[in-house]
């Protein structure tokens, strides 16, 4: 608790953690200026494992960014004001952990406290990071965002069409990411097993993202039952927690 | 919660301190300012909370100090009106006009209590505020409720984890120049220290203090603990809170054990009388037990009661008692509480019935409960308790379908649309269920609300079909329908089922179906190029309405017709006129105030567009006299503050955009895009470019890809931000400068299938963007500029006309100054509003079938009571005038003028 948990970057990583950006062009800035300073932190510098998460977190907000630019949103006030919520989650985390408190959720801490070592695969780490933002901190943001535009969580509706065109962006990016990651004896394997393990992969986020909607319909409808709605948060911080172990533990090198 | 006693001394706060005081202090424009301190348990907020209000009482503040309850399910505005009644003894009576009558009547206690004095509002553990405070606070920050009041308030930071409400209120308050978020964070290994050796006394092992620092994770409250058991000559430090006072509790004297536990399972502060209810000793020993529990620092005293001096203690507390002693004690407090004299607490009874197992004792005080927030307006509260009703009677208990009816309507009222209808399902399923016309004219009211116009249109065919359906139920759905297919731009259809309205309610109608199907046939038939016939239509209505005298109908009759008028017919001076004569009718009784305000915003609107704009501000100021909550009060203050942008009065139009940020921070999404413009014409022109980047950026992001002369104009502010940055030697964005390129060319590829007076505003916009960006690039290009010039003076826009001057310093011909106005100085480059060229009725309608203005910018039909209440397609309606709060609609034949 009294050691710098950042090293050499703790005073600008918590300068960074003072912000909280309310718009979409504020989160990419912020996580692009993260990926700076998490490329920093010692022993691993740019392959910690929260390192990988950030990196492809940005790639994918600066995605939603872009596509929002573009128009290609049908309700873009509520994608924006969803991108917002969820970033600041992770935000939180980080910001929970740069003072040592407990309240960091267990998900997160659990990678957090990786990234000194051991050194855990890129593809992992990274997958860890989504698990970590999509099982758990996506149904609040989504509650928090759905009841502040003032509507409701519905199947079919415009929000739910803009949610889903997230999945298009993971589905882009991860194998693309992925590639990246890859040395050339892996770039083998990768050819070999072509796109199945790509839609493995694609597969999962959808699946968890998924879940993550139909959780947070479940929330909606507790959420002004504040002593529900904390059991709840414990429960998915406890699945989400069991699922990144296992993704950091040797089993999730097998994902690389 | 309030820690009280042998405190330790205040360590390592002083610097927060002096700046807590020193924004509350700093009030800003509008006479307001807030701290909200978030941390987790044991912190230290309540500490602060005490320390600076008594600091701030000794420098002439007035101080109020309300706390939360933790029942959850408190009545509204609980703690304002627990600490308005702390003070006096009385509080605002329960009833009121409307939820805004009700504001008022508070902030005018507030005010009486304030005096000349700045107010100081404490409220603690603010995250178990109900919604009608959250509402109250946002009320009076926003300065509506004409109150000098800083707001200190407390949140424990666990309750911002999931989604809590507060999450967003304070993510938007953020931004304000007069409200700071305060994370209180653990004391530091010297503070710890520090604190450690004051309480012990004498000198520490240091070894000592850091295990103390290791243990406590620099948490004041158990810092102190644990230095009380160091000095005590305890040898093992205690690991857990939960060790440090179970062992403490097993000291207690018997009784006072006793005492600690009924505190424990009580909603504080208990008072004596209760305690001696619930405690059966006689009342030396009960004295003498409460005076033990006190010294051994478990329970608090002050003139309202009894406390458990941490809730933290109370947590530990919690679970060492068995289920059954709970129940017990849950029941002697109910019996207790029920046998006190006068009005029944029926709140705290509802509580613990429920706790003591007794669903059919815990029902009455429920409903009442209930009951008493609806009369209070807050919906919210109120379908909260409907749906505990619900949980305590079982699936045979016969008062199940009533409680159903009204769960399912409160869920309506308070904006939960889903809800609703599935409470309106269960019902439907009942034996006893109401008939199926009720059914389905209900179901339709909720789809409505909830924006699902198709499926809600089916279900008001089908109640006008159900065998079942009375002729004046027949009247009311056919009038709905009306209404929501005016709505979808389905002109003919609404005419047609109008018609039937208006027969059906003139034989046997309610006077608001009569009203309400008479406008619908008005505005249809308007749009359906027969304005005279539909003019008629509705000027009988307003007779109607006045025979009738009820307010809703006199309201809603002059509503209409003034919109009409103002709107879609162009006819802005009578339909001002109307505006004002509708309001000084409802002023003279007494009666309508929300309607008198919304009248009113249409006669200043009006007056805007006309070029009054004196008078437009007199009329705004009238209204704003009327003390308007929620949406209302944000279009007013939007108005005004483009006023005050035209005015040149730059501090003004600030102050009355913060108050509308505050306002929204409590929900209201359809009006942040005006907001975000008028934000970004403002910084723009006083050359804050890093702020009108900003605003634009947000603005960009959430506008929908059809609002193109939105968009057109955020482009547009963007790149002249760039622009002037790069003019001024800054550095620009490049990043921004190439989305801003791909909103352009959104703008290029959907000015194509846009009708032409679109096409003209948006092309007049691409050419300010295209001059903007030779200035970025240094080019220097006079092209653009004159075909935007020329653009903008051929529609007479004085406002990019206005900043075209600039292009006088390139040789081009300058357009012609800007006007004075009352004697104020205009600001002819920031006053876009509802000048920005929005095209008119006709030609808006087919971009998304859905804009109706000034139609669409009303209530929908039955719809939820707050400002973030969804408008369905309406909402879209309402973005795309965003450019300008004083825009009501374009008329008919303002197209034939252009």
């Amino acid at each position: 608790m009294t050691q710098p948990i950042w090293g050499p970057v703790q005073q600008e990583m918590s300068d960074l953690l003072q912000r909280h950006p309310d718009d979409v062009p504020g989160v990419v800035d912020l996580l692009a200026r993260l990926q700076v300073a998490l490329c920093r932190v010692p022993p691993l510098l740019d392959s910690n494992p929260l390192a990988d998460f950030n990196k492809l977190y940005l790639t994918i907000t600066e995605n939603v960014l872009e596509r929002l630019y573009a128009g290609k949103f049908k309700d873009p006030a509520f994608l924006a004001r969803l991108d917002v919520e969820f970033a600041a989650r992770y935000f939180d985390a980080l910001r929970y952990w740069t003072e040592g408190s407990p309240a960091c959720p267990g998900v997160w801490a659990g990678l957090f406290c990786r990234i000194p070592g051991p050194d855990a695969r890129a593809l992992p780490s990274a997958v860890a990071g989504v698990n970590a933002h999509i099982n758990f901190d996506l149904p609040f943001a989504l509650v928090t965002t759905f009841d502040h535009l003032g509507s409701d969580p519905v199947d079919g509706s415009d929000q739910h069409h803009d949610y889903l065109q997230v999945n298009d962006i993971f589905a882009e990016e991860i194998p693309g990411l992925r590639r990246g990651y890859l040395d050339r004896w892996q770039l083998l394997i990768d050819t070999m097993n072509g796109d199945l393990d790509d839609w493995w992969q694609g597969e999962m986020v959808e699946y968890t993202r998924n879940v993550a909607w139909r959780n947070a319909q479940k929330l909606w409808a507790i959420r002004h039952d504040l002593g529900a709605l904390d059991k709840e948060r414990r429960r998915l911080d406890g699945t989400a927690t069991g699922l990144g172990k296992l993704l950091l533990s040797p089993f999730g090198s097998f994902l690389q | 919660m309030a820690r009280q006693g042998d405190e330790g001394p205040l360590v390592g706060r002083t610097g927060t301190l002096a700046d807590v005081q020193s924004n509350l202090r700093n009030v800003g424009p509008g006479g307001t300012a807030a701290v909200f301190v978030t941390g987790e348990s044991g912190v230290g907020k309540s500490r602060l909370l005490r320390e600076t209000a008594d600091a701030l009482r000794e420098t002439g503040f007035s101080v109020l100090f309300g706390t939360c309850l933790d029942i959850g399910d408190a009545s509204p505005l609980h703690p304002v009106l627990q600490a308005l009644r702390r003070l006096d003894g009385t509080a605002p009576a329960g009833t009121a006009d409307d939820a805004g009558a009700l504001l008022e009547r508070v902030s005018r206690d507030l005010r009486a209590i304030a005096g000349e004095q700045q107010l100081l509002l404490v409220l603690d553990d603010l995250q178990w505020a109900d919604r009608s405070t959250r509402q109250l606070l946002l009320y009076l920050l926003a300065g509506l409720g004409d109150v000098r009041v800083s707001v200190l308030a407390a949140i424990r930071a666990e309750a911002l984890h999931g989604t809590h409400p507060l999450r967003r209120v304070l993510a938007e308050l953020r931004r304000l120049r007069s409200v700071r978020v305060v994370d209180l964070a653990p004391l530091s290994q010297d503070h710890t220290r520090e604190l450690v050796t004051a309480i012990v006394g004498g000198t520490v092992a240091l070894e000592d203090a850091d295990r103390v620092y290791k243990r406590s994770g620099g948490n004041p409250f158990v810092v102190e603990e644990l230095a009380r058991d160091l000095r005590d000559g305890r040898v093992e430090l205690s690991d857990t809170l939960r060790e440090i006072f179970l062992s403490r509790v097993d000291e207690l004297p018997p009784n006072a054990h006793t005492v600690v536990h009924a505190i424990a399972a009580g909603v504080e502060p208990v008072e004596h009388a209760v305690l001696a209810g619930v405690v059966p000793l006689p009342e030396d020993q009960l004295i003498e037990a409460v005076r033990a529990a006190v010294t051994h620092r478990f329970v608090a005293s002050d003139r309202d009661g009894y406390k458990l001096r941490h809730r933290l203690v109370a947590e530990v507390l919690e679970q060492e008692v068995l289920p059954a002693e709970a129940a017990s004690l849950h029941r002697r407090y109910a019996e207790t509480l029920e046998s006190v004299e006068g009005e029944p607490d029926n709140a705290r009874l509802a509580f613990h019935w429920q706790r003591a197992g007794e669903p059919d004792r815990a029902l009455p005080p429920v409903v009442a409960s209930a009951r008493a927030a609806e009369r209070m307006y807050g919906f919210a509260e109120a379908h909260r308790y409907w749906t505990i009703a619900l949980q305590l009677a079982g699936d045979t208990d016969p008062r199940r379908t009533e409680l159903l009816g009204h769960a399912a309507e409160s869920a309506h009222q308070c904006g939960e649309h889903l809800l609703a209808l599935a409470r309106l399902e269960e019902l439907a399923g009942r034996p006893d269920a109401p008939g199926q016309s009720e059914l389905h004219l209900r179901r339709a009211r909720y789809l409505a609300a909830a924006g699902r116009s198709a499926t809600a249109e089916i279900e008001y065919q089908r109640a006008l079909e159900a065998p079942d359906c009375t002729p004046r139920r027949r009247a009311s759905a056919a009038a709905y329908l009306a209404e929501l297919l005016l709505h979808l731009g389905r002109y003919a259809d609404a005419n047609q089922h109008a018609r039937e309205a208006l027969e059906l309610a003139a034989v046997n109608g309610a006077t608001t179906d009569l009203v309400r199907a008479s406008a619908a046939l008005g505005f249809s038939a308007a749009f359906r190029e027969d304005p005279d016939a539909g003019l008629a239509v509705i000027r009988h209505a307003v007779e109607i309405a006045e025979r009738s005298g009820h307010p809703d109908d006199l309201g809603v009759a002059y509503l209409h017709l003034a919109e009409l008028l103002a709107g879609p017919l162009n006819s802005l001076e009578e339909g001002v006129l109307v505006a004002r004569r509708g309001a000084g009718l409802l002023a003279a009784r007494g009666v309508g105030r929300t309607y008198q305000t919304r009248l009113l915003a249409i006669a200043a609107k009006g007056l805007f567009r006309n070029g009054q704009w004196s008078e437009a501000y007199a009329v705004l100021e009238t209204a704003m006299r009327n003390h308007p909550s929620g949406a209302d009060a944000v279009e007013l203050l939007l108005a005004r503050s483009q006023l005050w942008v035209g005015f040149g009065e730059v501090e003004n139009a600030r102050r009355d955009l913060d108050a509308v940020a505050t306002l929204l921070a409590g929900g209201g999404a359809r009006h942040v895009l005006p907001m975000l413009t008028l934000r970004a014409g403002l910084a723009m022109w006083q050359g804050e470019h890093a702020e009108a980047r900003a605003a634009v950026q947000r603005g960009l992001t959430e506008t929908r890809s059809d609002d193109l002369v939105l968009l057109g104009v955020l482009a547009w502010h963007g790149l002249r931000a760039e622009a002037e940055a790069h003019v001024a030697g800054q550095p620009i964005d490049a990043g921004a400068i190439r989305r801003l390129r791909t909103v352009m060319d959104r703008l290029v590829k959907g000015v194509v299938e846009a009708p032409a007076p679109v096409r003209a505003v948006v092309d007049g916009y691409l050419d300010l963007c295209t001059a903007e960006l030779s200035r970025v690039e240094d080019r220097q290009d006079p092209e653009p500029w004159a075909r935007a010039a020329a653009i903008w003076d051929r529609r007479q826009q004085p406002y990019p006309r206005g900043v075209l001057t600039a292009a006088a310093r390139r040789g081009l011909p300058a357009a012609p100054g800007p006007a004075h106005v009352g004697g104020h100085r205009a600001a002819p480059g920031v006053c876009d509003g509802d000048r920005d060229g929005r095209p008119p009725v006709r030609q808006r309608d087919h971009r998304g079938g859905a804009a109706v203005p000034g139609h669409a910018r009303r209530r929908r039909p039955g719809g939820a009571g707050r400002p973030g209440a969804r408008g369905g397609r309406a909402v879209h309606a309402d973005r795309t005038g965003a450019g300008g709060a004083g825009g009501g609609g374009r008329g008919l034949d303002q197209s034939r003028d252009r």
